[in-house]
């Protein structure tokens, strides 16, 4: 008899049970599969290809409870956190639970649904889609949200309906005693021809340590239209693992921004799939980390159909000994021709210790297909920063400068003014460390 | 207004003098042109002045003003009111004229405690300069020399020396890769620009530029050192016999090394 060996499981870094609490029989059930999933499948290590650059030690050498045992703070006032044009379509998470004082939904179009998830239980929506669109093959993260949660936000867009004001859905961490973890859940439906622009936020307000492991899905009827902006400002200790996928029927059009700036461990695996003919999306990333920060984009962009059209353009900017990681996938299924897709990934070194991988991955069966892809790491050139002093600017304005030029066409695809604004400052205040 | 004293430099690190004693004295309302083959130190000269982080002194001074500046940072030395037009202007993607003029001109009257113009102000003040140079306000929101033609580059650097309003300029090669429209373009800018109170030091390889800015001196450079000087007389002479004949004549009067 060979011996078998025991490698740990998810389950290994959580202390306790994740016994669930849904009161949904829908959400009992999914909760029930995660945890199949989870007992079966052992957590990654370097040795697995999909995580070989990425040191998960600030998870493995932690130990994670549940919210109710880690004596978290209360939450303050926020309102600094909140987007003016989003004033009256809000939805706050304070770590993982939805705060339904600090949220607030009003004068939305007709049916439109902007609420959280135990609430909506019986919606057939809810219902239909649930727990059917994540697809992470040996995956432990998302089989753990799916373990673990008991509520999140929910989104529904009708037919023929365009939400004019983005949806903000605030997700905040509080300072706690100990190591907690929180399963932050999204799902949306956009019925066809709907339209509409989240920003999903994820802020930690202390320095503390938890971990974040968030799942998005977007189910994409035909013709429907998403700009979906996604930014990780988690405390500086903590690690946030995303699942965020989307699933487009014909016609459909899902346009993904995400912004990494906080997490000691950021890992993102933004996945995007066409159900139909003839879809448009983007999945692009803007990444600006410094100190012992480690972000890490495994992205898939799976046509599976013909006549898609999709961009990606992933910009890292890297300071000190902060890491980044980027591994871009472009499937491209038999009979899916006519595809147009390319893939930029642009790397701006700032230090001598950072570190940037960087693996485009094409896999194209098609062929009458369009696609491209780059990868560049490069650092400020010695010509441009004299450039701009000799024309007065001091050095570090004039890296400043730089920096800021190179982050600025990511944020101008934010579509929303305050955010935007929110990230040029963030930018600068990013450079600004750089003065040591 | 400045004055290069037995000046060496080396590229920084490296143990190759490419500056080997240059003399030069320039005064307030002067145009000097310095001519000279490839490789002599013309471009190394400019970039030394205007503080390229690249180069070392290893000997002699530079005196601005009086004051010794070879310690200062280049954007120190910009705040004196140096300025130098680059050969190759660089291209900065995403960030417009007009934010590094404002944001140039502002640094300049901070440390000099002059007023700051805000950005109407400043709108006004930039659009005006623009006739300088005869371009478009839609120049002003381009990215830095980003998809710019040659010609247009070279009309950016004359345009920032406009707006910036130096006191002492060094043109490097800004007639290079000109058609004979954008020289005499750029060339009149150049001469609106220069008045008594600043001075221009152009650097060129060939007479063409000198038949549109007439200079008071010409210097001729070979060797990592300014070689023979004159009037324009002496650019004449240079396009008509080249630079080979001047050589064979400094070393049969034994002034060349």
């Amino acid at each position: 008899m060979s011996e078998v060996i025991q490698r740990d499981t998810m389950l290994s870094y959580i202390t306790g049970s994740v016994e669930s609490s849904a009161e949904s029989v829908a959400i009992r059930a999914i909760n029930e599969r995660g945890r199949e999933d989870l007992e079966k499948t052992p957590f990654p290590t370097r040795k697995d290809e999909d995580w070989r650059f990425v040191d998960l030690k600030s998870i493995t050498k932690s130990q994670f409870c549940k919210l109710e045992e880690a004596n978290a703070a209360a939450v303050g006032d926020i309102s600094e956190h909140y987007l003016p044009e989003a004033m009256n379509c809000r939805l706050v998470f304070v770590n993982g639970v939805y705060n339904e004082e600090l949220s607030s939904v009003e004068d939305l179009p007709n049916n439109v649904i902007v609420g959280n998830l135990a609430a909506n239980a019986d919606n057939n929506s809810v219902k239909e889609h649930l727990g059917t669109i994540t697809n992470y093959d040996d995956d432990v993260f998302a089989p753990f949200n799916d373990a673990a949660f008991t509520d999140g936000a929910f989104i529904y867009v009708p037919e023929e309906t365009v939400v004019r004001t983005p949806i903000h859905i605030l997700n905040v961490f509080t300072d706690a005693e100990k190591a907690f973890y929180a399963t932050p859940r999204l799902l949306y439906v956009g019925e066809m021809f709907s339209k509409s622009t989240i920003i999903e936020e994820h802020i930690g307000l202390a320095d503390n340590q938890y971990l974040n492991v968030p799942v998005t899905e977007f189910k994409m009827f035909t013709g429907s239209n998403v700009h979906h902006a996604r930014i990780q400002r988690d405390s500086k200790k903590a690690s946030h693992v995303s699942r965020p996928i989307a699933i487009l029927d014909k016609n459909a059009e899902y346009h993904s921004y995400t912004i990494c700036l906080g997490a000691k461990l950021f890992r993102n695996d933004p996945r995007v799939i066409q159900n139909a003919e003839e879809v448009n999306f983007t999945v692009d990333g803007l990444v600006l980390i410094d100190g012992d920060q480690i972000a890490d984009t495994h992205s898939i962009m799976d046509h599976r159909f013909a006549h898609a059209g999709s961009h990606q353009l992933h910009k890292v900017v890297v300071n000190d000994s902060a890491h980044s990681v980027f591994n871009g996938k472009i499937f491209v299924a038999k009979d899916a021709q006519k595809i147009d897709s390319f893939q930029e990934n642009r790397n701006l070194l700032l230090s001598e210790n950072g570190k940037v991988n960087t693996k485009p991955q094409l896999e194209i069966f098609a062929d009458d297909v369009l696609c491209s892809h780059g990868a560049t790491i490069g650092q400020l050139q010695d010509e441009e920063v004299f450039y701009l002093q000799s024309r007065g600017l001091t050095e570090q304005k004039s890296r400043e400068l730089l920096v800021y030029a190179f982050a600025l066409e990511s944020v101008e695809s934010m579509e929303v003014e305050s955010v935007e604004k929110l990230l040029l400052n963030e930018v600068i205040e990013y450079t600004n460390r750089d003065e040591k | 207004m400045l004055e290069i004293k037995n000046l060496h430099a080396s590229v920084e690190g490296e143990d190759i003098e490419i500056l080997k004693g240059v003399n030069l004295k320039v005064n307030a309302g002067e145009i000097h042109a310095i001519m000279g083959p490839n490789g002599s130190g013309k471009s190394t000269l400019a970039k030394v002045v205007s503080g390229h982080p690249e180069y070392e002194v290893t000997e002699g001074e530079i005196l601005f003003n009086g004051e010794g500046i070879t310690e200062l940072d280049a954007d120190e030395r910009a705040h004196m009111g140096l300025f130098l037009a680059f050969q190759y202007p660089v291209e900065v993607p995403g960030i417009t004229n007009k934010t590094l003029l404002r944001e140039a001109y502002n640094t300049i009257a901070r440390a000099n405690d002059r007023e700051e113009l805000d950005p109407l102000e400043f709108e006004d003040y930039i659009t005006e300069k623009l006739d300088v140079i005869e371009m478009k306000d839609q120049f002003l929101s381009r990215s830095i020399n980003t998809g710019f033609s040659g010609g247009e580059k070279k009309k950016n650097e004359i345009f920032q020396m406009a707006v910036l309003n130096p006191v002492l300029s060094f043109l490097d090669e800004t007639d290079s890769g000109l058609d004979i429209d954008a020289l005499k373009v750029v060339s009149e800018g150049v001469n609106k620009i220069a008045n008594d109170k600043n001075a221009i030091v152009m650097i060129t390889h060939y007479q063409r530029l000198l038949n549109y800015i007439k200079p008071d001196h010409v210097h001729v450079m070979m060797g990592g050192k300014l070689i023979k000087s004159g009037g324009f007389e002496l650019a004449e002479e240079l396009e008509a016999n080249g630079y080979d004949a001047l050589e064979k004549e400094l070393v049969l009067n034994g002034e060349a090394q």
